[in-house]
């Protein structure tokens, strides 16, 4: 069974008389540890896959299934839970909460689990994705104390948390220069390999594209290549913070 | 309750934030919950001290008088205070009478000429120290106002034990009396002395006592020679602020124990020089009556226990009195029967209050004490309305403020809700942490609101002696009003936060 199954989706936004088809009639199948990268250029339709692969925005048109259940026609309640029990995100931005410590972060997926979780458990899971993420240090530390590669690590924390089957990653390595970016990918591959997560990966950089399995391209709302790759190992000499792969060893 | 705990926790961060802004927010409802609470003390307090000066002025206070002055008034002018006792004044034929069998005296002995009986005032107990008992003194009932010998310590007792809606009982013999330190013979002072029962201080609300307190069943029992000073008599003898416990004084050349103070705790009647309860000293009643050989009483005061009866049961008490008296339908009270305003005037009121009672002195034997209370109460509840207004005025400008904290909070934290709308958080728990954050700061702004109107109606009563009393109840009603405030200010800009949509709000610059 597929972890992800689109079945000619179509995204039409109605602006005023004009409407605007994001996404013209896709069709995808995602299998289970599959690191899946997805191109495009700026207005190619490419976040628009995101967010209907997310949940956080539903199809006009067609099916998707998540997990093999249906989620296209859900109402808002329903796509939340499977947000936060299925899919781990991770953002461009990070998007950590400021003035929040690391750890705190991490435990916001935990806060709107149902059934609601103890406190303390919320802290010990936090810690633990922390932990295999080698940031049992940088807890206490809120996102300002922290580098650029470290804040993603804990927006990886987050994803993670709540176990999620499948993770969704829009440009993560778009604000981080080109070292941390190497080290970023590392990470999301010994994840996969590791766990046999699947994550699906969106960036506008060919370069990070050749870390996944599987590149799409996307254009103008379809799909234009899909073909299976060899990635390229994020190989990593970095001396001052300790590479990713180090640290889950 | 884990999902509350970190609901507060997430609240206090973000509140946290705009710390300046949710101190501005947290004032509005301060100053809200602080009117709220302070009106509702001054009301309550008000309400208090209506009631306590109402009680304490004798509101439900009868006083019976021995003797019966007005009968000499009574030829020409029909008296407003017989209660209807006296069928036809013109015809009462002015007779010396002894009505008080239980004295042994059962004959009636009819003296038919004067018209006018020689006052026998008691001037100076010291010269009637040796003086005949009272029963040799009966006849006198037409006396000045008290000192007639009419009323007895069987009288009191019976009023006590038989008549129902009575509270509280106390006979009283009244002198005036040179006061002397034993341990300074200089220090002398002339004043009231009042012979009681230890029930007075109950019947004389208001009373404080700074130093000691009245003397109990047990020393009236006994005939102990304890004595209460009044305020003054104590400022007078000892000077003010001094301790006079266990101390020593003369009265008729007998040594009495100073066992405590008596002051006002009403600011309305602070003791002054020559005032009857303050600048008085107090004795048991028996110890008078051993001392002096006597046993009349000058009076009988009479609570009841509640204040709209106290003219019904004053009309028992003449009944009463009348039979144990053996008073025939013809003949005039030997006694008066007080129970209203003008014992009120005498004993302190305060100034607004007595003017309304003095407006109302004319008609008051129809007014009855509960209709008094009723119009004051009336005119207390505008007040109260009128405080409420202004506290809901600023309970709705202290809301006003705490919605639009909250407005501007969703605003900047727009991004944030997309996160954790994207992280799995439901539209209701989004809004729920915004009520969260309004209630909670409605509830820190209400409790400092609370402590700041405890401190606000403590100075207001020490400043300006006002009544003020803060009530438990008061304060859960300020705490609830201050989280309902929260939640009705929350609704709006919560459901706003609610209704965004994760992306566009993640999308949020």
């Amino acid at each position: 069974m597929s972890v992800i199954s689109l079945q000619d989706v179509k995204k039409i936004y109605e602006l005023g008389d004009n409407s605007v088809h994001a996404l013209s009639g896709v069709s995808l199948d995602i299998e289970a540890g599959e690191f899946v990268t997805i191109t495009g250029a700026s207005g190619s339709g490419k976040s628009t896959m995101m967010h209907i692969l997310g949940c956080l925005d539903r199809p006009t048109a067609g099916r998707y299934l998540l997990n093999g259940k249906d989620v296209s026609n859900l109402p808002k309640e329903e796509l939340a839970a499977i947000r936060n029990k299925q899919i781990g995100f991770v953002f461009q931005g990070f998007n950590l909460l400021p003035r929040t410590t690391a750890a705190e972060n991490v435990e916001v997926p935990l806060l709107y689990s149902r059934p609601p979780m103890t406190t303390s458990e919320r802290k010990s899971r936090a810690l633990e994705a922390l932990e295999s993420l080698g940031l049992s240090d940088r807890a206490e530390h809120h996102p300002s104390q922290l580098s650029g590669g470290q804040q993603q690590r804990v927006a990886i924390a987050r994803a993670l948390v709540n176990k999620p089957s499948l993770i969704l990653a829009d440009e993560p390595t778009g604000n981080l220069d080109s070292r941390t970016s190497i080290e970023v990918m590392r990470l999301l591959q010994d994840l996969r390999e590791r766990s046999g997560i699947t994550i699906i990966l969106i960036t506008h950089e060919a370069e990070i594209a050749a870390y996944g399995t599987r590149i799409i391209s996307v254009k103008d709302g379809l799909i234009v290549s899909d073909t299976p790759n060899t990635p390229v190992t994020a190989a990593l000499n970095l001396e001052g913070e300790p590479a990713a792969g180090a640290a889950l060893a | 309750m884990n999902g509350f705990t970190h609901l507060f926790a997430i609240a206090f961060q973000a509140l946290k934030r705009n710390r300046v802004q949710t101190t501005l927010a947290m004032l509005g409802v301060t100053v809200g919950v602080c009117a709220l609470v302070t009106s509702m003390a001054l009301a309550k307090g008000a309400q208090e001290a209506i009631r306590e000066q109402l009680l304490a002025a004798g509101a439900n206070m009868i006083v019976v008088t021995a003797g019966n002055y007005q009968i000499q008034r009574a030829e020409g002018v029909s008296s407003p205070a017989d209660h209807g006792s006296i069928e036809s004044p013109s015809v009462i034929p002015f007779i010396a009478q002894n009505s008080h069998s239980q004295l042994g005296r059962a004959d009636l002995i009819v003296s038919s000429a004067p018209r006018f009986i020689q006052a026998h005032f008691e001037d100076d107990p010291m010269a009637i120290h040796d003086h005949p008992t009272a029963s040799d003194r009966l006849g006198d009932s037409m006396a000045g106002l008290g000192a007639a010998a009419t009323l007895t310590l069987e009288d009191a007792e019976t009023i006590r034990s038989t008549i129902s809606g009575v509270q509280f009982v106390a006979s009283g013999v009244h002198e005036n009396a040179r006061i002397t330190v034993v341990s300074d013979e200089t220090k002398q002072w002339f004043t009231r002395l009042h012979g009681t029962e230890s029930e007075l201080p109950v019947i004389r609300r208001g009373w404080t006592f700074p130093y000691g307190e009245f003397f109990t069943p047990q020393q009236v029992l006994n005939k102990e020679q304890v004595m209460v000073l009044g305020r003054v008599v104590a400022d007078r003898l000892f000077g003010q602020g001094i301790n006079p416990l266990g101390q020593e004084v003369l009265l008729w050349n007998q040594p009495f124990e100073v066992v405590g103070v008596v002051g006002s705790r009403s600011w309305a009647s602070q003791p002054v020089a020559g005032d009857d309860q303050f600048d008085a000293v107090y004795v048991p009643v028996s110890t008078v009556h051993s001392l002096l050989n006597l046993s009349k009483l000058n009076t009988i005061t009479v609570t009841t226990k509640s204040a709209g009866e106290t003219t019904n049961i004053a009309q028992v008490i003449v009944n009463l009195l009348r039979q144990r008296h053996g008073i025939s339908d013809q003949m005039p009270d030997d006694f008066i029967v007080k129970s209203q305003a003008q014992e009120l005037l005498g004993d302190g009121l305060s100034p607004d209050l007595a003017r309304i009672v003095a407006g109302n002195l004319a008609t008051m034997d129809t007014l009855t004490l509960e209709q008094l209370s009723k119009s004051l109460q009336r005119a207390n509840n505008t007040m109260l309305i009128l405080l409420a207004g202004v506290a809901g005025v600023s309970l709705l400008v202290g809301g006003i403020g705490v919605m639009n904290l909250l407005l501007l909070s969703v605003t900047e934290r727009t991004r944030e809700v997309g996160l954790r709308m994207a992280l799995g958080a439901r539209g209701s728990d989004i809004a729920l942490q915004f009520i969260t954050e309004a209630v909670l700061l409605s509830l820190l702004g209400g409790l400092l609101g609370t402590v700041i109107a405890v401190f606000a109606t403590m100075s207001l009563e020490g400043i300006f002696q006002w009544s003020t009393e803060i009530s438990l109840a008061s304060i859960v009603i300020a705490i609830i009003v201050a989280a309902l405030l929260g939640v009705a200010a929350s609704v709006y800009p919560a459901r706003r936060a609610a209704e965004l949509e994760p992306i566009s709000a993640l999308q949020h610059e």
